[in-house]
């Protein structure tokens, strides 16, 4: 299945994933409706996007009490059914990455469910940190960064310019 | 809609726009899109859009029909101009509209009713760099981010300002090349920098030319193209001397171990080297000098023209709209040209704030007129108090816009804009030398595109065989004639028409667009109006003559993502988003006034004052001592602070970025003046 | 083979899609005293508070037991396990053969011995039918008592305050919900319940309940100089036991709290697993058999029991202590460990804002994060879920910076960087 990945060092906190994210989930760009959440952190220069990873085997899925969390069987995507949930908050709790969130006025948990196989952050996203790719190889551009980086250390060992 | 030129997919529901996204195979923006691209299904639709003429009468505004509204117009005018002559009509073209077609259609129609006076958002926008290059390279070069090895952002934030930028620079440094940006605020794109150098507002141009004293120290500088291709080398050697890194360090703030960082990198990743150069830099009493500066470190650095460095890019040859060959009109008096000769003599751009002096004074004649489409100066000119006197005091203001804007609230005559997507346009997209025709998916009754407008109206004045053309689409098949494109051609190719093949290092088969065809680090043109002919540099005000009773330094207009200038403040849908407006203030500087992230404080500049709440910042985030405030909020209009009558002088450019100011807490009565900085 | 499942709820549940997922072939039967269809015990307190429609309360049906492709005789239960001849015996007498037999068969509430607690008006608050029973009661205006301060007393009082009534929680220990919070955490949604007009009495003993004629139905009669408490109803949650009497006779151990069992929720005798609240299994803090009777430890012990008497080794990590719900409020959970017990390595990190209670603390032991209290909002969850694999894993907490956590997550992330 394809999944969204972030690339911290590409990211620059622009949140336009989080305004695109809200726009398709509540017709807003207010960031407490959105899936998708970017920390920011000043002093340290970092910027982390963080959205539900739809891991193989949920930790929101296993312990909700209301068999509210199923996975969809085209997307892959692990979602949360909101005639169901009761907003008890306990996929909130079990979740490691935080990446589910409570709508107050749904009074629902509300997580992302990949906007149905089309999702929007990735193609608002202006950096090109946020990906859609196959889980396989959803991590294949850190080869490639990683590779950028031994060549300069390589050419700079040998001594000469690149 | 702004001008970063995106391609768009547009989805349609019976006749409606419904959603926006990214079109995937144009290369400028391959799919991606920010929110404001979407938020075009909001503009279109919005509830405050203008669909009928407005008349100002006694009693509030009136709607009239079209014709009406062009009638008598141009009745106004004929009377205007039989009174005070013809050239006392002027045109003004905003950012709104463009900068291809539209805006030839705006100089051409200025000067077919005999008038040399057209205006536009370039007296302060994209002409500092467009002249600063120019002077020094006979053109302003694009990036070539595919195949640079090291990004140098001077006063430039892409993921606000030109959002697909950002993917670009990001994909140079999965592939290994490295980012360094010049700001004194830690802006979006800074956050990835591998180096950043919070720079003093102003003091670019030091921090250049001690980097120019580097490169010539260690002899790393790019000989073939020096001594082949370049005037004047001697005279910059020799005043680059001076700037070591202490007195760098003095000037700019930026300490001489990161000055010695940069001028390493630099040396190493030569000439794949991107030097780009934002808007940050232009709003200077020294704008020019310093973009010139940079202009001839891309040279140093042998990156002008090559592959990764800075680019003379070719051109899409279509037709000329504009008059300057048939009707020059230069023996008229164009406003502001013989104050700032440059600005006019290598752009044809008046000058707005000159305008406005002009309008209240009658000198050095009378200017009782203007057409402005797509522009909001009451918000976006510098000295808005001033600006809505002058406007208020115009025998005929007429405004063409989607909405009803503090600019349009003062005009005689309002009349409803085209949106972009209800023209049909030519997009020429340099850094990948494509043009694309973009489709014209909506069109409302009575809602002119801007050459129904221009043409309506210059038939009426008797200039109507300057506007022989049935509509937009003819007109664009004329432009497209010399290219041997068609629009056919171009219909079918919307990922973009490649017109050119991308070539590198043009300037050994022919000279360059300057005077001397070569490099010019001295520069005969500027020496012999009386200019000098190196880019010298002169320290800001604020820092040679600060005044104590204005201890801050306040930089504007650093950009947001929602908003663009003074437009999409009506899109309540954004304007819930974050806090609007701010100030940014640095921790030390918060905490020694006693102020609270949130508190609201006045803002005073010797032009006026303001109020707002101020954002504290972290420590690194911005320069102690300077403030940053983004323009186009009603609420908190900063351009009532800045100043329309300091000017970079060969530009005439205002200062709007290095402003003195004073700040005080609303919560106690003002304090002593406080010196320190 | 035959696999045999007492038990309809969480942790039955998942051992049944845990055995499934390893064994397709054999036989695998579910067996339960209360009637079908599965429900939540953990969403009663929401049917009660009117947020949920009674029919959401039920999770499984008969589609999901034949996908399973398991035989199910609810509403039956079972009086002898024999473990030598390995059969059971059903309260009809039917007799049922297995080869692997889980023991899943959850608690029952226990009144507390006070005098004359029991008869009308007087509730227990455990399964659907007393749910259902004590609905239609909770009337506006009404005054009901609840005896304890546990979770699932307190969300049934607030379900009370929702409803209109009038309510008084007592408590025995000297705080409100002491297995789950901290003294501060105590007070503050003490304070909290009685902004909101609940009578909120701590170190109360009970005598014993009377039955006055008149407009007073009951009389809740307290030890001590404590003024009596009149009340319309009483719904006491007060502690539960494991419905186990059915092992008598057998050699499974069972104790006052529960049967204890291994790593892989064996017993001790072959075949027979044990799994949920009828469990007392390892915890992540190396208690070997711990009781905690909570819906995400019962699912994790099922699926563990199940994929064993499957064949498939898998061994149980150890269960975390984990509780959330909204009441008064507030979002109040916790996490793990988070009473400090005077060991100078300990460190407390502390988010409190008087002017809203918020409350959020992490108890730390040598940059190792043991657990956590909040009292907040449910963005604050995500403070505790982050540290739930660290916890775990009693790995030390550099915490990869994710929202919501504010400016909580930037202490933390500063004070882990400096171990």
């Amino acid at each position: 299945m394809r999944i969204v990945t972030m690339d911290p060092e590409i990211c620059v906190a622009c949140r336009n994933c989080e305004y695109a994210c809200a726009f398709k989930q509540a017709g807003t760009f207010e960031r407490r409706d959105s899936n998708i959440r970017v920390s920011f952190y000043p002093q340290e220069r970092v910027c982390i996007p963080g959205t539900c990873v739809h891991c193989e085997e949920p930790w929101c899925l296993e312990v909700c009490p209301a068999a509210a969390i199923g996975r969809n069987p085209e997307t892959g995507a692990v979602e949360i059914d909101p005639d169901r949930c009761a907003g008890c908050k306990m996929c909130m709790l079990a979740c490691p990455y935080g990446a589910i969130r409570f709508d107050a006025k749904a009074r629902v948990a509300r997580k992302c469910d990949l906007c149905g196989g089309d999702p929007q952050c990735v193609k608002f996203c202006i950096s090109g940190a946020l990906q859609f790719v196959e889980a396989e190889e959803a991590f294949a551009f850190r080869r490639t960064s990683l590779d950028a980086k031994l060549t300069d250390l390589l050419g700079l060992a040998k001594g000469g310019r690149r | 809609m702004c001008d970063d030129h995106c391609a768009l997919n547009v989805y349609m529901e019976e006749g409606r726009v419904v959603d926006i996204d990214g079109y995937k195979e144009h290369p400028w923006n391959r799919g991606r899109l920010c929110s404001k691209g979407r938020a075009a299904v909001d503009l279109v639709y919005h509830p405050d859009r203008l669909w009928k003429p407005l008349k100002r009468t006694a009693s509030g505004w009136q709607e009239i029909p079209l014709e009406q509204a062009l009638d008598e117009i141009a009745e106004r005018l004929r009377g205007i101009q039989k009174r005070y002559g013809e050239r006392s009509i002027g045109v003004w073209k905003g950012e709104a509209v463009g900068f291809a077609q539209q805006e030839e259609m705006a100089r051409r129609f200025v000067h077919a009713i005999g008038s040399p006076n057209y205006f536009s958002n370039d007296s302060m926008c994209f002409n500092g760099r467009w002249i600063g290059y120019t002077v020094v390279h006979g053109a302003w070069s694009v990036p070539d981010y595919e195949h640079t090895r090291l990004v140098l952002l001077w006063g430039a934030n892409p993921p606000h300002a030109h959002p697909n930028m950002t993917q670009m620079i990001m994909r140079a440094r999965r592939r290994g090349a490295k980012l360094v940006v010049l700001d004194p605020r830690l802006s979006a794109v800074a956050r990835q920098a591998d180096l950043h150098a919070p720079v003093r507002p102003g003091t670019d141009g030091a921090l250049v030319w001690g980097l120019i004293r580097a490169l010539l120290e260690r002899g790393a500088y790019d000989r073939e193209l020096v001594e082949n291709h370049s005037v004047g080398f001697p005279a910059l050697e020799a005043y680059a001397r001076a700037f070591t890194p202490e007195v760098v360090e003095r000037e700019t703030g930026v300490p001489a171990a990161l000055l010695g960082e940069i001028a390493a990198a630099l040396a190493k990743a030569a000439p794949a080297v991107v030097n780009y150069v934002g808007n940050g830099l232009e709003h200077h009493e020294n704008g020019i000098n310093n973009i010139r500066a940079i202009a001839y470190l891309d040279t140093l650095l042998g990156a002008l023209d090559r592959e990764g460095g800075n680019r003379l890019a070719e051109g899409f040859p279509t037709r000329r709209l504009t008059l300057y060959q048939e009707r020059p009109l230069t023996e008229l008096g164009p406003i502001g040209a013989e104050r700032f000769p440059v600005l006019y003599g290598l752009r044809q751009e008046c000058h707005t704030m000159t305008a406005m002096d002009t309008i209240l004074s009658d000198r050095p004649y009378p200017l009782k007129a203007l057409l402005l489409t797509g522009a909001n100066p009451a918000m976006t000119n510098p000295n808005t108090e001033k600006v809505r006197r002058a406007l208020a005091a115009l025998e005929l203001l007429v405004v063409r816009d989607l909405f009803l804007t503090e600019t349009a609230q003062l005009a005689h005559y309002v009349l409803p804009a085209a949106s972009f997507l209800e023209r049909s346009e030519l997009h020429v997209h340099a850094m990948f030398q494509v043009v694309t025709l973009t489709k014209k998916p909506l069109s409302f009754p009575g809602v002119q595109d801007e050459y129904q407008f221009w043409h309506d109206l210059a038939r009426r004045l008797g200039a109507g065989e300057f506007f022989p053309w049935k509509d937009e689409e003819e007109l664009t098949r004329w432009l497209l004639e010399p290219t041997g494109v068609t629009l056919e051609q171009l219909a079918g190719h919307p990922e973009g028409y490649p017109y050119r093949s991308i070539r590198y290092e043009k300037w050994r088969e022919a000279p360059l667009h300057t005077p001397s065809g070569k490099v010019e680090f001295t520069s005969q043109y500027l020496k012999g109006l009386g200019y000098p002919e190196l880019a010298e540099y002169k320290p800001p005000s604020y820092q040679s003559s600060p005044d104590p009773a204005y201890p801050f330094v306040l930089v504007t207009g650093a950009r947001k993502l929602l908003f663009y200038h003074s437009r999409f403040q009506n899109i309540e849908r954004f304007a819930r988003t974050g806090r609007n407006p701010e100030m940014e203030m640095h921790p030390a500087d918060a905490a020694r006034l006693a102020l609270a992230d949130g508190e609201r404080v006045r803002v005073r500049s010797r032009v006026g004052a303001i109020e707002l709440p101020v954002t504290v910042t972290a420590p690194n985030e911005i320069l102690p001592g300077t403030l940053q405030i983004t323009h186009g909020y009603r609420q908190a209009n900063v351009n009532l602070l800045t100043h329309d009558d300091v000017f970079d002088p060969i530009s005439g450019f205002p200062l709007m970025k290095a402003i003195q100011v004073q700040v005080e807490s609303l919560r106690r009565p003002a304090t002593p003046p406080d010196t320190t900085p | 083979m035959k696999a045999v499942i007492i038990g309809n709820s969480a942790a039955s549940l998942a051992a049944a899609e845990a055995f499934r997922r390893y064994d397709r072939a054999s036989e695998l039967t579910l067996l339960a005293a209360e009637a079908g269809p599965a429900y939540s015990r953990v969403l009663l307190p929401y049917y009660l508070r009117g947020s949920l429609p009674r029919e959401r309360l039920f999770i499984r049906g008969d589609a999901d037991y034949r996908c399973l492709d398991a035989r199910t005789a609810f509403g039956r239960a079972v009086t002898r396990v024999d473990d030598r001849r390995r059969t059971l015996t059903l309260a009809d007498g039917e007799e049922l053969a297995w080869d692997r037999l889980l023991v899943a068969s959850g608690t029952r509430p226990v009144l507390p011995r006070v005098r004359d607690l029991e008869g009308p008006g007087i509730h227990t608050l455990w399964t659907l039918q007393d749910a259902d029973r004590l609905l239609p009661e909770l009337l506006p205006g009404r005054r009901a008592v609840f005896i304890g301060s546990g979770f699932v007393s307190l969300q049934a009082a607030w379900a009370a305050c929702v409803r209109g009534l009038r309510v008084t929680v007592l408590e025995a220990l000297p705080r409100v919900l002491p297995k789950v919070l901290d003294q501060t955490a105590s007070a503050l949604l003490e304070a909290r319940m009685r902004g909101h007009g609940a009578d909120v009495r701590c170190a109360v003993g009970i005598e014993r309940v009377e039955r006055p004629a008149g407009r007073t139905p009951l009389r809740v009669v307290l030890s001590c100089e404590d003024p009596n408490v009149d009340a319309d109803l009483v719904v006491v949650g007060a502690g539960v036991r494991p419905n186990l009497s059915f092992l008598e006779g057998t050699a499974v151990r069972v104790e006052a709290g529960g049967i204890p069992v291994d790593e892989r929720m064996r017993t001790g005798v072959l075949g027979i697993y044990a799994a949920g609240d009828a469990a007392l299994g390892p915890s992540v803090f190396g208690e070997a058999h711990a009781a905690h009777a909570l819906w995400p430890t019962a699912v994790e012990q099922g699926r563990v029991a199940g994929a064993n008497m499957a064949g498939h080794e898998r061994v149980y990590a150890g269960s975390l202590n984990m509780n959330v719900a909204e009441m008064y409020g507030l979002t109040v959970a916790s996490m793990g460990r988070f009473l400090e017990n005077g060991d100078p390595a300990e460190e407390a990190v502390v988010e409190h804002d008087p002017r809203t209670g918020r409350y959020v603390k992490l108890l730390f032991r040598g940059g190792v994060p043991l657990g956590g209290v909040v009292l907040g909002t449910p963005e604050d969850l995500a403070v505790l879920a982050a540290l739930r694999p660290r916890i775990r894993a009693g790995r030390k907490a550099r915490l990869v910076p994710a929202e919501p956590f504010g400016g909580l997550h930037r202490t933390l992330a500063l004070k882990a960087s400096r171990r």
